[in-house]
């Protein structure tokens, strides 16, 4: 069987905080040696050995991605291929596609049918409600057996206070989280939705009132934040908010942790990198929910990514066709994809100083999982070779023509960093060419 | 019939030059276009409506309508068939909409057909500038959404400086439905742009977030907003835009919004009356004081509508030819 060795990588783990240039040795699907110096004698027999140079690059654990959503137009092993291009070990989808995922069945099902030793795992979230009137629990006891990882009705806030109290109580005996897309749907307005145009499009403020669309205002996030911790205060139950995207979202949330409440929450690269700035061309991929927010509320979700309010970074991932965005923005289609824009994106916070390489690797690795409580491979000796190589300062630019998923709000950014290689379970399972051509021989 | 563009005297402006080859908005326009296009607005107005003003022979403009308008769209038709023009128009109200066709595929079925210029009306703020991305002729946006209706602020601007003279320095007051009015956002660029003194009056639930960024002041009591108006300018009330938690009723915004007597003597007592039309009158406005031909510029607005439109239809063909040749 064959050897892998990795030279002089930097082998950047989070967990442990080792931070040291390393030779890394797998064999099989284990890694089998993590050491300053080349260990000869980790390598038995006369097996064939592949070295790769790897000075100048980084090795660190899979990025576990906590927010996707399939929709109903994309192939989930496609989503795959894609992810593990990316860096993306683990991923969680969300449960308001098409077959809905309200059921022990359908999660068993889609962890089975995305079964691949060489792709992406994925795990799912259930839906919290049985229906999208959002009134009836679903069967979160039975869905949590068969797997799924927390309870959430995706992109539609959970908005019955009783149901959501409900929830989390019932949650908390099984130990998974409630994840919420924090929105007062009545005051964005989108409840009325007989009339498309009442419906709210963007952030509320001068923008919005110069464009002509309805605005979203910022408080229908934090209205809805502030309802919820109250609820996680009386049930004891893990509460996690997903893409924070406003100031006060961001002030309430470290209150009630520091207060000792079992809250996390997680943002999305969008929320840290843009504002809502970017609609005045009416360009409909940067129509997302929640919308892009002030440049105020932006560096408020970076505030929050420092001092470790935010605990997570997610793709939020919502692939939409060209069809449904070529439109007027009131008609076009909401979201923007995203897995292939996390990493280097998350990367651009450590190239402007805002946090450390490990805080952001941690950012998307480690605390997705244990915001979750799954395992995932650590980058240890022993363990299961499941990691990925990259490049920290690799220049260059996105381009949406040359990504497999659209629409990106991030077309012509110039960004650093690039994914080199992606190992799952000792299997090369993306490697790309510049590092094909660092095997020594 | 005398063809009196041929005879161009001193006082007679040329046709103007702009720097875009589409009308989407007054936001961003300079105020020498502005100026520029009323004076051959104005010039038009003056013309005996027999003048022979038909210099855009062959020239075709698909007038597209996808939500309702009599007004806009024979003002338009009017404008055009006085230069010469041909006009068709198409109304796509729920047609393609309801047929599933993207707006992209209606833009370029009507791309296909060669117009020169395509005159847009859409509910959806910002659909002009879609079309104008995708086709290859010239947009007039003719309304969209909430967001702008510029040839509308063009001809209240003429009907204005033909009754006061100028504009700079004219206090203003826009008053009623600011949050779903176009009329409003392309009223307040155009006049804030001209130097005018811009007030907007409204109920709170009708006022638009972070307006006063647009350069304006913001009232919401009537007699405040409105004294020493030179310019009192009515919006429709937009109950289709509208949830039901804006207005209580049209008896209580009259009460307080709708123009009276007893309002209005608290603006210059010279002080005009402008409504872009349709109006409710008990809602709005008074119906004395609609009718009343000394202060009511509200037909005026009107006839001004067909002028102001032969001056943009003209000089977006002058536009056009310029880009296509660079």
């Amino acid at each position: 069987m064959t050897y892998t060795v990795f030279k002089s990588v930097q082998v950047c783990n989070p967990v442990t905080n080792f931070n040291e240039i390393s030779d890394v040795i797998i064999h099989n699907d284990k890694i089998i040696s993590i050491s300053k110096k080349f260990n000869k004698k980790a390598i038995k027999g006369d097996n064939k050995v592949i070295f790769y140079d790897c000075n100048g690059l980084i090795m660190a654990p899979g990025i576990v991605d906590m927010r996707v959503n399939l929709g109903k137009t994309e192939n989930l092993e496609l989503t795959q291929e894609i992810a593990i291009k990316n860096g993306i070990t683990s991923m969680v989808i969300l449960p308001n596609q098409t077959p809905k995922l309200n059921n022990p069945s359908i999660i068993d099902h889609i962890q089975r049918q995305s079964e691949n030793s060489m792709l992406t795992k994925v795990r799912v979230y259930g839906a919290a409600t049985k229906d999208d009137q959002g009134l009836e629990i679903s069967e979160l006891g039975l869905m949590s057996e068969m797997g799924a990882v927390g309870f959430t009705n995706g992109n539609k806030s959970i908005k019955n206070s009783l149901v959501m109290r409900r929830l989390m109580s019932y949650a908390s005996m099984i130990d998974r989280p409630i994840i919420q897309h924090a929105e007062d749907d009545d005051l964005s307005g989108l409840t009325q939705a007989s009339t498309t145009s009442i419906k709210g499009e963007m952030n509320e403020g001068e923008i919005s009132t110069r464009l002509g669309l309805i605005g979203i205002p910022s408080c229908a996030e934090v209205i809805m934040i502030e309802r919820d911790i109250r609820l996680a205060e009386l049930t004891g139950a893990h509460y996690h908010i997903a893409h924070v995207s406003t100031r006060d979202g961001v002030d309430v949330i470290r209150k009630a942790k520091k207060k000792g409440l079992n809250i996390t929450c997680d943002t999305a690269p969008p929320y840290f990198s843009l504002n809502e700035t970017s609609l005045l061309t009416y360009d409909t991929s940067y129509k997302l929910s929640p919308p892009l927010r002030t440049d105020e509320d932006r560096l408020a979700i970076i505030e929050g990514i420092q001092d470790g309010t935010i605990d997570a970074i997610a793709s939020d991932h919502r692939a939409r066709s060209k069809d449904t965005k070529i439109q007027p923005f009131s008609a076009a289609s909401i979201g923007a994809a995203g897995i292939e824009t996390l990493f280097f994106l998350t990367l651009e916070l450590v190239h402007k100083k805002i946090i450390n390489l490990s805080q952001a690797i941690s950012m998307i690795t480690i605390n997705p999982t244990k915001i979750l409580k799954i395992k995932e491979p650590a980058l240890l000796e022993n363990e299961t070779a499941t990691f990925i190589i990259f490049d920290k300062n690799y220049k260059h630019q996105i381009n949406k023509n040359e990504l497999k998923t659209s629409p990106t709000p991030f077309n012509g950014r110039q960004v650093k960093g690039k994914i080199l290689s992606t190992f799952i379970n000792g299997n090369p399972s993306y490697v790309n060419p510049i590092l094909k051509e660092k095997i020594i021989k | 019939m005398v063809n009196v563009l041929k005879n161009k005297s001193k006082n007679s402006p040329s046709p103007v030059k702009l720097s875009s080859p589409h009308l989407l908005a007054i936001e961003g326009m300079q105020k020498s276009e502005i100026e520029e296009l009323l004076d051959r607005a104005d010039y038009f107005a003056n013309l005996d409506k027999h003048s022979n003003t038909k210099i855009l022979s062959g020239y075709v403009i698909l007038n597209v309508f996808f939500e309702n308008s009599t007004r806009t769209r024979v003002s338009f038709e009017l404008a055009a068939r006085r230069l010469g023009a041909e006009v068709i128009n198409i109304s796509l109200i729920n047609s393609s909409i309801k047929k599933g066709e993207s707006l992209l595929d209606t833009a370029s079925t009507l791309n296909a057909m060669r117009p020169d210029l395509l005159i847009v009306r859409h509910p959806h703020s910002g659909a002009p500038l879609l079309f104008a991305d995708y086709l290859n002729c010239s947009i007039i946006n003719a309304g969209d959404g909430r967001h702008e209706h510029p040839t509308q602020a063009l001809l209240d601007a003429l009907t204005i400086r033909r009754r006061v003279g100028f504009l700079e320095g004219l206090k203003i007051s826009i008053c009623g439905d600011i949050a779903n009015s176009r009329v409003a956002r392309s009223n307040i660029h155009l006049l804030t742009t001209m130097g005018a003194e811009v007030r907007c009056v409204a109920p709170p639930t009708l006022m638009p977030s972070s307006l006063e960024n647009l350069g304006v002041k913001c009232f919401y009591k009537m007699k405040e907003g409105i004294k020493d108006a030179d310019v009192v300018m009515l919006l429709r009330l937009q109950n289709e835009r509208m949830s039901g938690t804006e207005n209580p009723s049209e008896r209580e915004y009259f009460k307080f919004f709708g123009l009276d007597e007893n309002k209005l003597s608290f603006a210059n007592s010279n002080a005009v009356i402008m409504h872009p039309g349709p109006m409710n009158r008990g809602v709005e406005i008074a119906s004395v004081l609609a009718d009343d031909t000394n202060r009511s510029l509200i037909k005026t607005q009107v006839e001004m509508g067909v002028a102001v439109r032969m001056s943009i239809i003209e000089a977006l063909n002058h536009t056009k030819y310029k880009f296509l040749k660079k």
